[in-house]
């Protein structure tokens, strides 16, 4: 039997833990309509379940529980045991995870609702720092977890894409700095990973999640043959904590539709039936607020169905936590207009400032990153650059060039902070803060190499080339201010990497054998070779004896 | 002819220089063959076999110690002695069991008699029967009996019983098969029903199991299949449709952090239009019953919630689910319930708790033994087969540990089954390790063919070199 006092202190701490009283979960759905200038509409469904009163887990604590052998437990009703478990396991207090699939178009679509429109996956996670248990130890678990979960790659987000940049990926929530009296610092981890692709198999965990699935409220739109249609499709998912609302669980999916695409008469009127094939048929019972909101169109005539509930800054809100007669299939109509025409030039672009980023060269071993940034303001945009790549991409930093109309303009980069990658390990990061002048494009080009692969490190279809993660540009709020304010993502670009024919390593061993072969065998000739003499030239060899001219060659 | 002689008198032409330079080349190509034996052959360090056979004479013997107190004799003892003997003998137990009843001298159980009581109960590792007007003939067969069942029962192998595991996760679960039908409960008071239920159970296990608690509350938990309509209106489960009741591609059950063994214990409320839902007996009447244990896997309690519903499940609508599932639970974990007509007023008493060790621990011994055994006759099989220091240092861990046990388990159960359980883990670990599957898809063929373009070319002037010397040497002898 177990000595007496660690009964009483196991008994005491199964006692208060199952005690404690269960956390007050909230659960509210959002849907967004956009209709765009462009003929697309964007969509996009929030999930924020919220744990009201729940703390994360002390790093420490994941190896006291070993220790003391307490009784855990862990009680969920609206949040999803299954992302809880992975957020308890590895003491995370933010995660931001994304998969997206497409090129997010900011100058035509504006900014996007959910920031994470990184194309392929994104991963970034604040965990407290902890002497005992590593924070790179946890950052593996959680991807392998979350990769296990979503059934995407993630756990691909090793070492070597891993970074921790210093200002673009702020919390986004708060982070708890003392726990029971104790002081804990945090790390950042980031990592993406651009050749991940979304699908069906990445939603299909994705539904299970949500408290009513895809069988109840705006959630049973979601439907996969539709949304992997989209000309962009993505979903995230962010965790933060705040001291007032808890643990906060928002689930989003976003997606970019083309009515005019699926349109007989290449017209732009749009309705769930039409984008969705699917209604909101059932409310989700379990939801304290199911609302959907439609952006109404500006400058046009349009006719909207049903009558909203209300009307706010040109937004039409319907609720759906009461569906009492019919389904709800909102739909938008431009009765005036016939056939819609793309608008060939756009008349103003949506955002401040636009990026373009492309990878330059002609050899498969060097090349030139350039990356033209376009302030469209009338006045000096100050903006953070954010590079990672993986270590085969090396920068030539020497020759970083920052030019506005063609002159030289180095006096626009005013800080910098750059870490260089590791053979075989540690990614580049490099962090740079410029200054855009007022409605002038600012080009930025440095030279770049890029490194001859180990045989083993070719990823399979090594003749694609590799996926580079997109660069993230961040708007700096104010002059002195440290803060900075949304994030906008390049697009990943694609590296030419010199390719060894992969029959090598048996071509190499037939080579040197044969090699070898042959050497071995002349020598061995020569060293067991007899020689006879033969008699030449002499008027008596035509009837000679036979047997002198008896060769016995090898 | 001069000539002849002449180059015949150079040094290098001598048929002798020729033979021993023939003779080096053949001594190196020999010399190199143990070399490159040693070198390309697998890893296979010898595992302690004679100690793993020796292992099956070896059996594990539990002590079984009881004192009769209160008036009971040396008689009376001789004969429940005689009586338990032949029992455990029946039962094929011999070698693990020793029976000794006395009636003086310490026991580790105690027998006594209540004159004044009708009911038999146990306290701690007390048996008091209850003798008021029972003969002692009477007596005889109910001391042997009750020790008997107390003792024995529920030893061998039972398909309902989870596998040994020093942890274990409870997972307890509100699947509502249908939110958006209406009238079902949305919260539980499952904390609570923990506590009073399941916790003092765990606690009197903590000796041989850690329990980690999760809970869940699912809205939309459909079915795979269709209950069958009865006539009065209500739904009915047969017993085909029980066992694919869980609906493991809908029901989020699974989770992917952790490898400790999950015992489910779901509340299963049907769906508004499909209520009330029963299981049906063979003959396609409902039963009474309405939970079902999935062995090895955990319970499920059908409940079917009144016409006025809240949407929070009351703790006194729990109860009864609660009371299945911590007999469930036991059951489970292979604790042997009291015999009929033995009451107790303990959670766990400790003949139960003890029977329980004594059986975890004979199965370990046993599943470790078997391991152990497969592993020798695994690695006598398959000869590419690399046995390294991990695999060798585990199984001698596991021999170690069982040792210990043998040597401990009369004076402590609970340390003899904390030495099973050791030497289970190593030897499931020694049997898992991954190392040992390492060459079997790279065979010893498949590097010769690959170095044949090498080994051919030098092999064929070799032999024929031979060839031609012996045959020159015949010629020269004639």
């Amino acid at each position: 039997m177990l000595p007496q006092g660690l009964w009483a202190l196991s008994l005491s701490c199964l006692a208060s833990h199952c005690l404690a009283a269960g956390n007050l979960e909230n659960f509210d759905e959002l849907l967004t309509v956009r209709p765009l200038r462009d003929g697309h509409v964007t969509t996009r469904f929030l999930f924020s379940i919220t744990q009201a009163g729940a703390t994360p887990r002390v790093p420490d604590a994941i190896l006291e529980e070993d220790e003391h052998r307490r009784c855990i437990a862990q009680h969920y009703s609206l949040f999803p045991l299954s992302l809880g478990q992975i957020l308890r396991e590895y003491a995370v207090t933010e995660v931001h995870l994304s998969l997206n699939a497409g090129k997010w178009d900011y100058g035509s679509w504006g900014m996007p609702e959910d920031l994470a429109v990184a194309g392929g996956a994104e991963l970034w996670a604040w965990m407290g720092d902890s002497d005992r248990v590593g924070v790179d130890e946890r950052w593996k678990g959680l991807r392998n977890a979350l990769s296990g979960l979503f059934c995407a790659s993630i756990g691909e987000m090793n070492e070597m894409r891993t970074t921790s940049p210093t200002y673009a990926f702020r919390p986004e929530g708060q982070l708890p700095l003392l726990f029971s009296n104790q002081t804990v610092t945090y790390q950042l981890r980031h990592a993406s990973l651009p050749s991940e692709h979304v699908c069906t198999e990445n939603l299909t965990p994705f539904l299970k999640l949500l408290p009513c699935k895809s069988l109840a409220g705006i959630a049973s739109l979601l439907n996969p043959h539709r949304l992997f249609d989209a000309d962009w499709h993505g979903m995230s998912i962010h965790v933060t904590w705040d001291e007032l609302e808890g643990v906060k669980l928002q689930l989003s999916v976003q997606a970019v539709f083309d009515p005019v695409r699926s349109s007989t008469q290449q017209k732009r009127d749009f309705s769930f039936q039409s984008l969705f094939d699917r209604s909101i048929s059932t409310a989700c019972s379990v939801a304290s607020n199911s609302k959907v909101e439609v952006a109404l169109p500006q400058g046009v005539g349009y006719a909207i169905t049903p009558e909203p509930l209300a009307f706010r800054d040109q937004i039409a809100v319907y609720d759906t936590s009461e569906l009492v007669s019919e389904p709800l299939d909102i739909s938008v109509r431009y009765p005036a207009e016939g056939s819609f025409s793309y608008p060939l030039e756009l008349s103003s672009p949506l955002t401040d400032f636009e990026i373009s980023r492309t990878f330059t060269g002609t050899t498969q071993s060097s090349g030139k990153l350039t990356v033209s940034i376009q302030n469209n303001r009338a006045d000096d945009l100050q903006i953070l650059y954010v590079e990672t790549m993986p270590w085969l991409v090396t920068f030539y930093l020497h020759t970083l060039d920052l030019r506005v109309d063609g002159q030289k303009r180095d006096e626009l980069m005013t800080r910098l902070k750059y870490a260089p990658p590791e053979a075989h390990g540690r990614p580049t990061l490099l962090e740079v803060e410029l200054t855009i002048p007022a409605s002038s494009i600012l080009q930025v080009s440095m030279e770049v190499i890029r490194s001859f692969l180990r045989y083993t490190e070719h990823p399979p279809d090594a003749s694609r080339g590799w996926d580079m993660p997109p660069a993230v540009f961040v708007v700096r709020n104010g002059n002195d201010s440290m803060t900075y304010g949304e994030r906008v993502y390049t697009r990943p670009v694609l590296v030419d990497v010199a390719t060894p024919d992969f029959s090598m390593p048996y071509n190499v061993i037939i080579m040197s054998s044969t090699l070898i072969a042959l050497i071995f065998g002349s020598i061995f000739n020569l060293l067991t070779r007899r020689f006879v003499a033969i008699k030449v030239g002499d008027g008596n060899a035509a009837n000679g004896d036979e047997n002198e001219l008896r060769n016995e060659f090898g | 002819m001069v000539q002849d002689e002449a180059v015949k008198n150079v040094s290098f032409q001598s048929d002798r220089t020729r033979r021993t330079i023939l003779l080096s080349y053949w001594i190196v190509v020999l010399l190199a063959i143990p070399l490159w034996w040693s070198t390309t052959s697998i890893a296979r360090l010898r595992l302690p076999e004679e100690r793993v056979s020796n292992l099956h004479s070896r059996k594990l013997k539990f002590p079984l110690r009881a004192t009769l107190e209160g008036g009971l004799t040396e008689s009376v003892a001789r004969d429940v002695e005689e009586a338990l003997r032949r029992r455990v003998h029946e039962l094929r137990l011999d070698g693990s069991f020793s029976v000794d009843i006395r009636s003086s001298s310490e026991g580790a159980y105690e027998v006594s008699l209540n004159a004044d009581a009708k009911e038999t109960h146990v306290e701690g590792r007390k048996l008091i029967l209850g003798a008021k007007s029972l003969s002692s003939e009477d007596m005889r067969d109910i001391i042997s009996n009750s020790l008997s069942s107390l003792w024995l029962d529920g030893f061998g192998p039972d398909q309902q019983i989870v596998q040994f595991s020093p942890r274990y996760r409870l997972a307890f679960s509100l699947m509502n098969e249908d939110t958006a039908a209406g009238g079902s409960p949305l919260g539980w008071g499952v904390q609570t029903m923990i506590n009073r239920e399941i916790t003092p159970v765990l606690q009197r296990l903590s000796a041989l199991h850690n329990f980690t608690i999760e809970s869940q509350v699912q809205f939309f938990a459909p079915l795979a299949f269709e209950p069958v309509k009865l006539k009065d209106g209500s739904f009915g489960l047969t017993e085909e449709q029980l066992s694919v009741f869980v609906n493991s591609a809908e029901w989020t059950l699974s989770s992917s952090v952790s490898n400790d063994p999950v015992l489910h214990f779901v509340i299963f409320v049907p769906s508004a239009n499909r209520r009330p839902l029963r299981i049906l007996d063979a003959d396609s009447s409902p039963t009474k019953s309405s939970a079902f244990v999935i062995p090895q896997w955990g319970s499920i309690f059908i409940y079917n919630p009144p016409q006025s519903t809240e949407s929070h499940l009351t703790l006194s609508a729990l109860r009864p689910a609660f009371t299945v599932f911590r007999k469930q639970l036991l059951t489970l974990l292979g604790v042997p319930s009291l015999p009929p007509g033995v009451k107790t007023s303990e959670a766990l008493s400790d003949w139960a708790l003890n029977a329980l060790l004594r059986r975890r621990a004979y199965e370990n011994a046993e599943g470790s033994k078997d391991t152990l055994s497969s592993i020798v006759s695994l690695v006598h099989q398959i000869e590419g087969m690399p046995v390294d220091k991990d695999v060798t240092e585990d199984v001698r861990e596991a021999l170690d540990a069982l040792d210990k046990m043998y040597n401990i388990v009369r004076d402590s159960p609970q340390l003899a089954l904390q030495y099973s359980a050791r030497a289970f883990s190593r030897a499931s670990r020694a049997f898992f390790n991954p190392g040992m599957l390492a060459l079997l898809y790279f065979p010893p063929e498949h590097n010769l063919a690959v170095y044949t373009p090498l080994l051919a070319p030098v092999a064929v002037p070799l032999v024929a070199a031979v060839l031609r010397e012996v045959a020159r040497w015949r010629k020269s002898r004639r």
